[in-house]
């Protein structure tokens, strides 16, 4: 379900007009949403597509508001690709002006689509080479540094695993993605699906690269996976079902309907960070780092095509001045774009989080031009699986 | 008023086709312009996808294990209900038919509250998930069973049984059920299965929140429902619905098409009754009504307690406290979510602008076919089939409907016109109005007209005040019906709200469900807002009780 954070109610209908109204007048001569035509920030209304984005918080949007004049209201999708379902819907008639939480592996399709609007902003603040900090192999401007889109947010998706169920005793760390198909990990490794999880899309993406998708030879890919359902892996629609539901390394315990019957998951490298600094410097969760097998995500705020730029433009200045990005892994749970800012150490945050040695490696380009080809022989290899 | 009648039926048969029918073919016509018509294709996706592989197998199967826990649990205490004579048995009736026209979001999160941690605790074991839904089926169906074979019980002639014992085929209780009760109930049992069958093989709801990965046709139509119908992206997507849209229409109209053909020869049987004679139940009665009443109120129950109990996540799974936490949340809203009242206003408008649209165009529809029954009874069975024949389509198929077929149409405008949801409301309830007011027509005694006319009584008059109250039942029926059907909408409404702003009570039971339950009033909070769709719903099904014929059999 979508929600707006300012919702059109019946408060005082006149339901027999209404009524009538449906039945009688023509549909495309309803109610329309005011386009914005003056830049008069003041009477403004900036509508934001978006998914339940941790960092949009209520104090974070008030802030924009009284800040800028403008008043903000948004609509809320279920995740990334929904975004890029509803941009392409409305195409051409969207009364939207921003996206926030489109990542690398989606943006490409929308630009490909024509759905963006080109923005003037300074990004130098964000390159990251040169950074003596441990992130320096994180540059948000890698994946895409054009005019169409401005990274807020990142991290790499990397498997985690749980560090007491694989205690080297009963179960010893996978070397390898290999290793994962063997009989001591039948059943006890939660996947979430890349159709319909951008972590999920994040690790196919790298497990891809992991098998060298540029060979001519795609085969071994398609067979790790086909190998992996034959091996009980549990592939479940989003990332917070195989987290919170199968996962036993992470807080999904002490949520209602836990099941806990995997021991590996895919989630983000700085998850066993997040986990430490929310219990007191303490996680059994550790981050995964076999080479080509995590991927770097980015996620972008857009002006969509057709809506105000300026206000999009306005809310992105906001979304990455210091004051709001540097919150970002406090309020988003990811690593801010800005050059020189890492995650805090307090609480073992930055100490259980990890940066991969050897990260997967897909060029944007590629993604898009191979993602739906990428997407059907990893449908082939889970169906014809097991 | 012979040209007024005539005009009048043509309005309401082109507003029937475009306001029911219409939707439909112009989803279809972007669909197909999408992926070619390759009827082959379509099928072939659904083993091809990862998304609906195994899916068709999985309906089929719990549907068919539903129908059978079904019967097993119903017919007993159709039977105990119908052969013996119960203190307060209109409510007892009224609490075992209950579950029938409870949202069945409702069921689904009594069900999750009973089987939850605070519960039987058995959701962390993953093979109870089907028992579960099986389990939430038989209580939801139970009602079918109940309406369909109870009435023949009860008024069943009792001389037929006691002249069967004296023949030798009748000596013993088992040659009677061989001989006499199998044979009568036969009909209403297999309707009643047919009807059961239908509606757990379109179950959304339940099998959304119970069973989890394992989808129906339903479910699954609705996960890809928001990349459907676009050209060059995501085009497996549609080869999947119109796949499962016509495999799901093609098995409903053969249930429905057998439930009618079924129920015709019921009620050539019933001509056999006569007025019941009934005794005091005996124990092993007592024994199969009071635990069929505690199945039927459990998950009702739990909703309402599950409102009040907080987890505590600070001392583990097993702990909890009792407050309005999460009453507190729903009514509030927060940042994700509206406050219960946008919802509750929005449910009721749409609820009410459905039932402006059904009921005359219902009516209209039911009064057409009627009258031309007489005169062109050719046309008449065609327009009575067609309003019959969305039936067949499950609600998110009525919900791509709108949204492919409407919505893309213009979606900027669309998006904004407030009452669109109730479009599917609308395509959703006025074949139940006709059904409901036909039968109605068709009793009516048109010397009450007649004599009137020889009084002096004009059209109008006659239609106000003496059509008008003699149809007064059937008319409130179809009322609550709508209303209560618009209120509880979970399906189409969730395929059509997915990318909107629109929120009904449903989608918002939903919504704070889905939401992860690392928030303690995750759960809570759906349970409040569940507690106020469910105390409206019973509270129009009460309503609806008071004017339906007593004994009336069927689903209404």
């Amino acid at each position: 379900m979508a929600t707006r954070n300012k919702h059109k109610t019946l408060t005082n209908p006149n339901l027999i007009l209404i009524a009538t109204l449906l039945v009688t007048a023509p549909l495309s001569g309803c109610v329309m949403l005011d386009e914005a035509s003056s830049e008069d920030l003041q009477d403004g209304e900036l509508v934001i597509v978006t998914y339940d984005v941790l960092a949009l918080s209520e104090d974070m949007i008030s802030g924009f508001e009284e800040s800028s004049g403008l008043t903000v209201t948004m609509l809320k999708l279920d995740d990334a690709g929904s975004i890029l379902d509803y941009l392409i819907q409305n195409r051409g008639n969207t009364n939207v002006d921003l996206a926030i939480g489109l990542d690398n592996t989606y943006l490409q399709t929308a630009i490909e689509f024509d759905l963006l609007e080109e923005l003037d902003l300074d990004k130098s603040g964000m390159s990251a080479p040169g950074s003596s900090l441990a992130r320096s192999s994180m540059d948000p401007l890698e994946p895409y540094d054009g005019p169409l889109a401005v990274p807020y947010d990142m991290g790499y998706i990397c498997l985690n695993y749980d560090t007491e169920a694989v205690d080297g005793e009963n179960l010893s760390v996978p070397p390898s993605l290999e290793d994962l198909t063997g009989p001591e990990w039948r059943g006890k490794v939660a996947l979430p699906s890349p159709v319909s999880s951008s972590p999920g899309r994040g690790f196919m993406l790298a497990s891809l690269d992991y098998f060298d998708w540029q060979s001519d030879d795609g085969l071994q890919f398609s067979d790790w996976w086909s190998s992996m359902v034959a091996n009980d892996v549990v592939i479940t629609s989003g990332w917070t079902e195989a987290y919170e539901t199968h996962y036993t390394g992470g807080y999904g315990e002490w949520t209602e309907g836990y099941i806990g019957d995997a021991h590996i998951t895919v989630s983000y490298c700085h998850s066993p960070g997040v986990e430490s600094y929310y219990n007191g410097n303490w996680t059994k969760s550790a981050a995964l780092d076999i080479p080509k097998t995590s991927f770097f995500q980015v996620e972008y705020a857009s002006a969509v095509s057709g809506g105000n730029a300026l206000y999009a433009q306005k809310f992105i200045e906001y979304l990455i001045s210091p004051e709001v990005n540097s919150m970002m892994p406090y309020e988003n749970l990811m690593y801010s774009v800005l050059d020189g800012l890492d995650l805090p150490e307090e609480d073992g945050y930055r100490s259980n989080s990890q940066i991969p040695a050897a990260p997967a490696s897909i060029p944007m380009e590629d993604i898009d031009d191979h993602m739906e080809a990428w997407l059907d022989q990893w449908n082939s290899a889970v169906t014809s699986g097991g | 008023m012979g040209r007024l009648r005539g005009t009048l039926g043509s309005i309401a048969v082109l507003t029937y086709l475009s306001v029911v029918m219409a939707p439909v073919a112009l989803a279809l016509h972007r669909i197909i312009s999408v992926t070619g018509f390759t009827p082959r294709d379509w099928i072939r996706s659904l083993s091809e996808n990862y998304i609906s592989a195994g899916v068709l197998e999985f309906t089929l199967v719990q549907a068919a294990c539903s129908t059978i826990l079904t019967s097993m649990v119903a017919l007993p205490v159709a039977w105990v209900l119908g052969r013996y004579r119960w203190p307060f048995e209109p409510w007892i009736r009224a609490v075992l038919t209950l579950p029938f026209v409870i949202p069945s979001i409702i069921a689904a999160m009594g069900v999750l509250t009973l089987v939850g941690v605070h519960g039987a605790n058995i959701r962390a074991n993953e093979a109870t998930w089907w028992w579960t839904l099986i389990a939430s089926h038989a209580w939801f169906n139970m009602a079918l069973y109940i309406r369909f074979c109870e009435p023949l019980l009860s008024t069943m002639d009792p001389r037929l049984e006691e002249q069967l014992r004296l023949l030798p085929n009748g000596r013993s209780r088992l040659s009677r059920i061989r001989n006499l009760w199998a044979p009568l109930l036969m009909p209403s049992m297999a309707a009643a299965a047919c009807m059961t069958f239908v509606f757990s093989f379109t179950s959304f709801a339940l099998v959304r929140w119970i069973t989890i990965r394992d989808d129906t046709l339903e479910s699954m139509m609705a996960e890809v429902s928001s990349s459907a119908g676009i050209s060059g992206y995501m085009e497996t997507s549609s080869q999947i619905v119109m796949g499962a849209s016509m495999i799901q229409f093609t098995i409903l109209l053969v249930c429905l098409w057998l439930t009618s053909a079924i129920q015709r020869n019921r009620q050539a049987r019933l001509r056999l009754s006569s007025p019941r004679r009934l005794d005091s139940p005996s124990w092993p009665a007592w024994l199969v009504l009071v635990p069929a009443m505690v199945f039927a109120i459990s998950p009702l129950a739990s909703v309402v307690v599950g409102s009040f109990r907080i987890r505590d996540p600070t001392t583990g799974n097993s702990a909890f406290r009792w407050g309005l936490d999460g009453w507190e949340a729903a009514i509030h809203g927060s940042f994700s979510f509206p406050p219960m009242s946008n919802a509750i206003s929005n449910s009721l408008g749409y609820a009410l602008v459905a039932l402006l649209v059904a009921l005359p165009l219902g009516y209209l529809l039911a009064a057409t076919i009627h009258r031309l029954e007489r005169t062109k009874p050719l046309l008449s069975r065609v327009l009575d089939i067609s309003t019959m024949l969305p039936f067949a389509l499950s609600a998110a198929m009525v919900g791509l409907g709108v949204l492919i077929g409407v919505i893309r149409l213009n979606p900027q405008s669309l998006y904004q016109f407030w009452p669109l949801p109730s479009l599917a409301h609308v395509m959703l309830t006025t074949p139940f109005v006709v059904r409901i007011i036909l039968p109605a027509l068709r009793s009516y005694d048109k010397r009450y007209e007649e004599n009137a006319m020889v009084l002096g009584m004009g059209s109008y008059a006659r239609f106000l005040k003496i059509k008008l109250p003699l149809m007064r039942g059937p008319l409130v029926v179809s009322s609550v019906f709508v209303v209560a059907m618009s209120l509880g909408e979970f399906g189409a409404s969730f395929i059509i709200a997915r990318n909107s702003d629109w929120i009904t009570m449903p989608l918002l039971i939903d919504a704070w469900r889905a939401k992860p339950m690392k928030d303690p009033l995750s759960a809570p909070a759906s349970n409040s807002i569940a507690t106020v769709l469910m105390l409206i719903t019973m509270g129009l099904f009460l309503l609806a009780e008071r004017f339906r014929s007593d004994r009336q059999g069927g689903m209404f």
